[in-house]
């Protein structure tokens, strides 16, 4: 009895103890069932090669890591520049090929709407009444900017397609003297562009706005699926050219100052990245400008006067921007009688600015 | 023929400079432009690392496939050169190389690029070889000589290597197999250094065994 009473008391003292002590380990323990053990084996045990780790890090994946060298310059401490080979991608694959493919699509359309439709005559006829169209400050303005325009686009086009086309004709020191030509003109004349971009954009801007008939000059595809649409001074067709032409404009602009001033701290990526916008904005420009010049010279009858000397048939302006015939005879018949013959002068003049 | 190539051995770099002091030496290379370049990672922490760099002599080369004037050609040796008196500077060059190798001369106004400068792995150009023209456009004409790349004969660690790839490949596999890296298991380094202590094989290449 007394025996068994030790005994019982001795294992209830032992109880406690495991009691007081195992309980609060549980929680620790319940943590190490649920997480994997780790080194339990030594099969298991990873040890990072630290060549591995420099790789990645060179190659920054997933990490941006700069290193750091004595070479003072941009983007001298980075040893692998990621955005190269797609940049080399971009230019090789894509830009060559789709924007040949874009400007040749684009020509080869307006050459077969030519054969189809032939140039746009005048409804009626001329009717030798002349009408001041664009003034002498807005010409200046559009031959200006077309000037630069094409001085880039043909020195950009070179740089961009003369290893192809003109190294087989020049050989490759003759084709050096053109592209570094190119080059430095691109380059210099390249700023100007910006003015150019300004000035026609603050000329046309207020004429280019939307109104109320664009969208049926859009849906009946500016009377080319037949009947007359009416317009204002421009049409929507003319509208949607000024604001690509003014958006991507200014975007060639901003990466052109980028790709030409390569003093200002800019990086390999800004530049590539710049040159990615700087090359879609001039394809897609040159593209569209094909269309513009086509309407303006071969394409249509009587238009290329209103660039020339600034005057347009009357039947011309009747047919093509109704309402802006209506706005001018009326400023018009308040002020002097219409001009014959297309002699500029001042009141003619005065009276474009009034409507 | 031997297809050069430059090969930095990252575990013996000890950013000294000696190839940057070395290819300015040999080349004559212009103020401001630096044929190659010493970088270190995680400099002054754990897992620091420096690599030489310069014109890697790409078989498949960015800069050549992008040149507006196709400039570049590639010796039969592999080496990557180019002729200054095609190129016009453009950069687009700069923009293709993931190793930041072309270099310009900025003393035009505006910043505008002169014609590209580069490693040339220390073979001249298009010249005539050992001609005044050659060494004036672009530097020394070792490999003429029989002569390696200055940068990497200077090497005090011989970290920085240079040669034929066949022969630069077997010295490192040479030394990646006496550090103790598995080729079946090349993430995990080192878990065999301790074995080839205890086999008294420390220090040696497999090919010695």
């Amino acid at each position: 009895m007394n025996i068994a009473r030790k005994r019982h008391m001795r294992n209830a003292g032992i109880l406690t103890l495991l009691v007081v002590f195992i309980l609060p380990l549980i929680p620790y323990a319940i943590s190490a069932v649920l997480t994997p053990p780790a080194g339990s084996t030594e099969a298991d045990v990873q040890v990072p090669n630290p060549s591995t780790v420099l790789w990645q890090d060179v190659r920054q994946r997933g990490v941006e890591i700069t290193g750091k060298t004595q070479v003072q310059g941009v983007d001298t401490g980075v040893l692998i520049n990621k955005t190269g080979e797609e940049w080399r991608k971009y230019r090789m694959e894509i830009l060559v090929p789709y924007g040949a493919y874009l400007m040749g699509g684009i020509l080869a359309l307006i050459f077969l709407f030519y054969l189809v439709r032939g140039s746009l005559k005048i409804p009626g006829g001329l009717s030798g009444k002349k009408i001041l169209r664009f003034t002498l400050n807005e010409r200046m303005v559009h031959w200006f900017t077309v000037l630069i325009f094409w001085l880039l686009g043909v020195t950009g086009l070179i740089l961009l397609y003369g290893r192809m086309v003109l190294i087989p004709l020049l050989g490759p020191a003759g084709f050096s003297i053109t592209a570094s030509a190119s080059k430095e003109m691109h380059n210099l004349i390249g700023p100007l562009f910006l003015f150019a971009m300004l000035a026609l954009i603050i000329t046309f801007i207020k004429d280019n706005f939307y109104s109320s008939g664009d969208m049926k000059w859009l849906f009946k595809a500016g009377g080319l699926l037949g009947g007359h649409v009416s317009a204002g001074r421009f049409n929507a067709g003319e509208k949607i050219w000024f604001w690509i032409a003014s958006i991507f404009g200014l975007a060639l602009c901003i990466t052109g100052l980028i790709l030409d001033f390569a003093i200002l701290g800019q990086g390999r990526e800004v530049m590539a990245l710049s040159h990615v916008i700087h090359s879609i904005s001039a394809i897609v420009m040159i593209s569209i400008s094909f269309g513009h010049i086509y309407l303006g010279t071969a394409g249509m009858q009587g238009s290329f006067s209103s660039m020339a000397n600034g005057y347009v048939d009357e039947n011309w302006a009747k047919a093509h921007h109704d309402r802006w015939y209506e706005q001018v005879k009326n400023a018009k018949s308040k002020d002097i009688p219409v001009q014959k013959g297309g002699v500029a002068t001042s009141g003619v003049a005065d009276s474009r600015k009034s409507d | 023929m031997a297809r050069m190539k430059f090969y930095c051995d990252a575990e013996r770099c000890i950013e000294c400079n000696g190839c940057v002091t070395a290819c300015k030496n040999a080349n004559d290379v212009p103020w401001g432009v630096n044929r190659r370049r010493v970088v270190t990672i995680k400099d002054g922490v754990p897992g620091e690392r420096s690599l030489s760099v310069a014109c890697m002599h790409c078989s498949d080369a960015p800069c050549s496939v992008v040149c507006p004037v196709d400039c570049f050609y590639t010796t039969k040796d592999g080496v990557v050169l180019h002729n200054k008196d095609i190129c016009i500077g453009c950069g687009y060059c700069f923009y293709a190389c993931p190793f930041g190798a072309p270099q310009f001369p900025t003393g035009a106004a505006f910043g505008s690029r002169g014609k590209m400068d580069k490693c040339t792995f220390c073979a001249g150009g298009p010249e005539e070889n050992f001609s005044s023209e050659e060494r004036k456009k672009y530097g020394s004409n070792r490999l003429a000589e029989g002569k390696l790349p200055l940068c990497a004969e200077m090497c005090a660690t011989k970290a920085l290597l240079a040669g034929d790839a066949d022969v630069l490949s077997d010295i490192y596999r040479k030394r990646v197999i006496n550090r103790g890296a598995s080729v079946l298991n090349w993430g995990v380094a080192y878990q065999n250094a301790g074995l080839r202590v205890s086999q008294g094989k420390a220090g040696k290449a497999s090919s010695s065994d």
